[in-house]
């Protein structure tokens, strides 16, 4: 090589060098540009997802601009990473070149967020699909709706019914909470869910015959059951087996974390006569200051850890799922990992659970310990990690004193004689087992399901209104004014009947509930506690009248 | 124009002529092949690394509470940050990889052997120095791999007998990472190891210029060939095809794949899965191989071997038959290398 | 690369001219790729030294302009810790009703204070005074026609707001050091001390006012 040659070989390097670095200078423009809010984000469409926007960027523009905004689209994750599918998947299709599927299941998700996804599997929340088979269900479809489609009562002027579905309470109400099972159509006029697919571990169906009896439109689309889809309930029972919907909580399309850190993500279910969390959140201490220090909580944190990143207020998740500094900044996406009492049935239980996260109802204490895989100690002083970023021990200890009290003292009072009261009258054939038919099984409902929960939600998110007012106050209030009584007079009815001895039996189990010491003043009078009322009212207000 | 040269002429009395001569050492003509100019590319690559390192160190503090913040402060919001820290970066990666490479060719041409066994032991002096710069540097970032990779080499230090306390202790300034930690590792990365190399490199080619770079001759070449050409300005022009091709190589690389940060250091908690830079994965393996001690003594006896290979090579030629024991050797060496790193890289833990 | 011909001029049939020409050049072009090369790097690492964004400035809150009347005045410290006073001048509701004149006397950097009974703002350190414009009456400054740096004022929605520059250190938002005449939102105490401030401010960064708070 001559040195002329060399020369002009280092002229051109240089000029190449040159280059690369006005190519430098540009990316650090765009990046100033977009830094300086000129320009939003740099967001680059994936490759194979480039058609999916140019298109739906026309047909559905939100979708697009919600994604853009996301953490996905900044990191290049595009439509088809959530909505590819595979060929032999039940309600894959093939849309203007790529296998995809509508709805993204848990397992799509987990392929990337594969320890939230085992986190939510094993969560009470991915098993909220199975009340399909449960006391509510029950009210929406056949109490509430009816278990059939039936003919239209009379005419609606304007538009044409020509049917009656009887589901719909069950489709709108029960399921977009706790998630339908998710159908397509089937040639038979059936529907094909995950039960007929039967799919396999990685979630391929096993059936052939049910998949093929899919209904397809013109384009090869297989067609939903309308009830089922749209649905993004907690606990959604989808085709591939997988259960649950990462949407009911990380909203789709930009799937903001920051959104799921706040109270109102969750309020879209926990909320209502019969557990307002919400309410119950917004009524405490924790949500006034939520509501006031919002803007200090830095929900935009990538970790959002408690102690680290925030400590102005504590939101649901901050408690419930997020991580904080004593336990190392770990999110958990199975709530009840912190919880230590479930006041959802009838009689609190305490949440000590086996190896499949079930409740261990097993009484004779040696058994019991060998069954219990992660006890309710275990689950509180998870949460007492949270509590004492801002309270002391004392402190906290003293507030599940009081809340173990109120639980105990619902329990045993009220929920405990409710249900033998209720039991006495089915096992004596004085009420059907039929739920809902008798008036006294809308009383026990009430008592339990709505205000009984209530005190004992209120109890546990220090909101006293709710656990005083619209929680134990109408316990018993229900309890001695309509459930005893009711009670009676059903077996007053009975013996009218013939039923003697069962009446007998039932008037025996009331007798002896109101005859133990904590109500003992319903019916022999509690002249001595009212004088003692009177009294103190007279030292506070200077007036004794029957209250203030 | 003439007038300054004249006045600078008198005051420094070198004159082109003079110069070419103390510059114009006659280079061998086997180094028109340029897998021989291996030794020259680390040498640019660390000049490359001096200039980045210092217009980092202007932003850079070293102290836990601040590091992530300046380093994050030098990705994200400095002009052209992000650019300087990747080349630093990549500049490193290659380094390394250049060092390795030299080293390679030096043991398998056999240019280690009398009389060169002390620029030898220099050489692996200077690639003792380069990966202990390439940890010390990764260590600053103050990242999660930051963090850990500094407590886990300690320890691995501490296990050395007898001396092992007295180093970990060195190196942490206490028995633990603390706060005094990371201004050690930044003196190290950035002042006493860099003037090190500095002395070694000028070392390293002195002692080159002294002995004359080892001459090799292939079979292709003709008889008419000469031994040597001109360092000025042919064998220069190489080399500054050399820079310049890293140049752009290193600017390609900064820009296709930038140095990211990874999560900051969180003592609290370890990575469920931890692993060095690509560099230290043969190490890392060996120590996962065999337990404690043993593990660290037959590392340090392997480098204790490799430090001292030309007297042992020596030995071996003069005693044995075997007199390409070494190039067999070499190879087992190379593959088990390359075998533990890419194990290392495959699995999870 | 081994038929490499060691002298030029041995191997080459072109004239001694064209040869000449060849190497100056291939020399020029040589030493312009590696000046263009190297140079920009070189420019790159300049452009990295010099601080990003000197002189970023934002738009701050201020105060609700409803807190304000005419005459009344309160001193802000903005993001960077700049001292401010702003002063209301007028009643026409809009942005020109205030003035946002800085604190520090444009001479040697001294904190000035209003002096109600003159009518003027005066520094301590070498008598310089300004008028309620913030022109230079008297003093060094006056000698020299300065005048206290003005910062850009907008009233949106009823808030007035601010244009100062914005450090990366300081924290985001400016703070009002002193209310002074300004009445405070409806509920807090009103903190009345006259016009004019602590020349002292310049010391220690705090306010006499706030210290007594």
């Amino acid at each position: 090589m001559t040195l002329e040659t060399k020369r002009i070989i280092i002229a051109v390097l240089g000029g190449l060098f040159l280059l690369s670095l006005v190519f430098v200078q540009w990316l650090e423009t765009a990046r100033r540009a977009e830094e300086a809010g000129l320009r939003a984000p740099h967001v680059s469409v994936p490759a194979n997802s480039k058609d999916c926007v140019d298109c739906h960027v026309q047909a559905n523009p939100g979708i697009i601009h919600h994604w853009r905004g996301s953490t996905h689209a900044e990191k290049g994750v595009g439509c088809v990473e959530c909505h590819q599918a595979q060929d032999e998947e039940a309600d894959a299709y093939l849309h203007y070149g790529q296998t995809i599927a509508t709805v993204v299941t848990p397992r799509d998700c987990s392929r990337c967020h594969t320890i939230e996804g085992e986190q939510f599997a094993a969560s009470h929340h991915a098993k909220a699909g199975n009340i399909l088979a449960s006391l509510d269900n029950f009210l929406a479809e056949t109490v509430e709706g009816a278990r059939l489609s039936f003919n239209p009562h009379s005419p609606t002027p304007g538009k044409a019914v020509d049917m009656v579905n009887g589901f719909a309470s069950a489709f709108s109400g029960c399921q977009q909470c706790h998630g339908s099972k998710v159908a397509l159509q089937s040639t038979d006029g059936g529907m094909i869910t995950t039960d007929e697919l039967k799919p396999d571990a990685d979630g391929i169906p096993t059936d052939l015959d049910a998949v093929g009896k899919v209904v397809r439109d013109e384009n090869g689309r297989p067609l939903f059951h309308p009830g089922t889809w749209p649905n993004t309930g907690i606990g959604r029972l989808n085709l591939d087996g997988s259960r649950g919907s990462c949407s009911a909580c990380h909203s789709r399309h930009d799937f903001s974390p920051r959104r799921a850190r706040q109270p109102e993500n969750c309020g879209k279910c926990h909320l209502g006569p019969d557990h307002p969390q919400k309410e119950i959140y917004e009524e405490s201490k924790h949500g006034a200051a939520f509501r006031d220090l919002k803007d200090d909580m830095n929900l935009d944190a990538r970790d959002w850890v408690l102690g680290e990143d925030y400590s102005a207020a504590p939101t649901c998740a901050t408690c419930h799922m997020s991580g904080n500094l004593r336990n190392g900044g770990e999110v958990t996406h199975d709530p009840g990992e912190r919880i230590s009492w479930t006041n959802r049935p009838p009689v609190s239980l305490v949440m000590d659970t086996d190896i499949n996260h079930a409740i261990v109802k097993e009484t004779d204490p040696e058994k019991r310990r060998a069954l219990i895989h992660d006890s309710a100690e275990d689950k509180r002083n998870r949460m007492k990690d949270v509590c004492s970023h801002c309270h002391t021990p004392d402190y906290v200890n003293s507030f599940y004193h009081q809340y173990d009290d109120l639980v105990v003292l619902y329990n045993e009072k009220f929920a405990k004689p409710g249900r033998m009261i209720m039991a006495e009258l089915v096992s004596q054939g004085i009420r059907t087992k039929t739920q809902f038919d008798e008036e006294i099984e809308w009383t026990w409902f009430y008592l339990w399901h709505h205000e009984g929960r209530r005190a004992r939600h209120g109890a546990s998110m220090m909101a006293p209104d709710y656990t005083h007012w619209h929680g134990m106050y109408e316990v018993a209030e229900r309890f001695y004014m309509e459930l005893v009584p009711q009670a009676l007079e059903m077996a007053d009815h009975a013996a009218e009947t013939g039923k003697q001895s069962q009446a007998r039996a039932v008037r025996q189990v009331v007798a002896d509930i109101l005859a133990r010491p904590e109500h003992a003043w319903f019916e022999g009078g509690a002249e001595g506690e009212m004088a003692k009322i009177r009294e103190e009212m007279e030292k506070r207000y200077g007036q004794g009248k029957e209250g203030p | 124009m003439p007038n300054v040269l004249n006045w600078v002429g008198e005051r420094l009395p070198v004159s082109g002529e003079q110069f070419r001569e103390l510059t114009n050492e006659p280079v061998p003509y086997h180094l028109k092949r340029w897998w021989f100019a291996l030794g020259g590319t680390p040498a640019y690559l660390f000049v490359v690394q001096i200039a980045t390192g210092i217009l980092l160190a202007f932003y850079y503090e070293a102290a836990p509470a601040t590091a992530y913040e300046s380093v994050r402060y030098i990705t994200h919001e400095a002009s052209f940050g992000w650019f300087i820290r990747s080349v630093h970066k990549w500049a490193a990666t290659l380094m390394i990889a250049a060092v390795i490479l030299h080293q390679m060719r030096v043991y398998f041409t056999g240019a280690y052997r009398k009389p060169r066994e002390i620029n030898w032991m220099v050489g692996m002096l200077l690639l003792i120095c380069t990966l202990m710069v390439g940890f010390t540097g990764y260590s600053l970032v103050y990242e999660q791999l930051s963090f850990w990779g500094a407590t886990v080499g300690a320890n691995i230090a501490d296990t050395v007998p007898v001396v092992g306390g007295f180093i970990k202790n060195m190196m942490l300034a206490g028995e633990t990472y603390n706060v005094r930690t990371l201004s050690r590792f930044f003196v190290l990365h950035a002042a006493v190891l860099p003037v090190a190399m500095v002395m070694l490199i000028a070392l390293h080619v002195m002692i080159i210029r002294l002995q004359g770079v080892t001459e090799f001759k292939f079979e292709d070449e003709g008889k008419g060939v000469p031994k040597t050409f001109n360092f000025f300005p042919d064998h220069l022009y190489t080399e500054l095809i050399m820079g310049l091709l890293l140049m752009i190589l290193l600017s390609a690389l900064a820009t296709i794949f930038p140095a990211a940060m990874g999560p900051p250091a969180d003592p609290l908690t370890t990575p469920e899965v931890i692993k060095p830079e690509w560099f230290f994965y043969v190490a890392f393996r060996w120590l996962k191989l065999f337990t404690g001690t043993a593990a660290v003594l037959s590392m340090g006896f392997i480098v204790f071997v490799m430090f001292g290979w030309p007297f042992i090579d020596s030995w071996i030629r003069r005693k044995t038959r075997f007199q390409e024991a070494s190039v067999w050797i070499g190879i087992f060496g190379v593959l088990a290398i390359i075998g533990l790193t890419v194990w290392e890289a495959v699995v999870r833990h | 690369m081994a038929t490499d011909e060691r002298d030029p001029a041995d191997s080459s049939e072109d004239g001694p001219d064209r040869r000449k020409f060849l190497a100056t050049a291939s020399t020029t072009a040589m030493a312009a790729g590696l000046t263009g090369g190297y140079g920009a790097f070189g420019l790159i690492a300049g452009r990295f030294l010099y601080p990003a964004r000197p002189d970023e400035r934002q738009w701050q809150f201020v105060a609700e302009t409803g807190r304000f009347e005419t005459g009344d005045s309160l001193l802000y410290r903005g993001p960077s810790g700049e001292t401010i006073n702003v002063v209301r001048q007028g009643n026409a509701g809009g942005a020109e009703d205030f003035i946002a004149l800085s604190s520090t006397c444009p001479h040697l950097g001294c904190q000035v204070a209003w002096e109600a009974q003159n009518d003027r703002y005066f520094c301590p350190c070498h008598n310089g005074t300004f008028d309620a414009r913030g022109l230079g009456t008297g003093g060094p400054p006056g000698d020299a026609g300065m005048e206290l740096p003005r910062y850009p004022l907008k009233v949106d929605g009823g808030l007035l707001f601010i244009e100062v520059p914005v450090d990366q250190l300081a924290d985001k938002t400016g703070e009002i050091l002193d209310t002074r005449s300004v009445r405070p939102p409806a509920g807090e105490p009103l903190g009345i001390h006259g016009p004019g401030h602590d020349p002292c401010l310049a010391c220690d960064g705090q306010s006499r006012f706030d210290r007594k708070a």
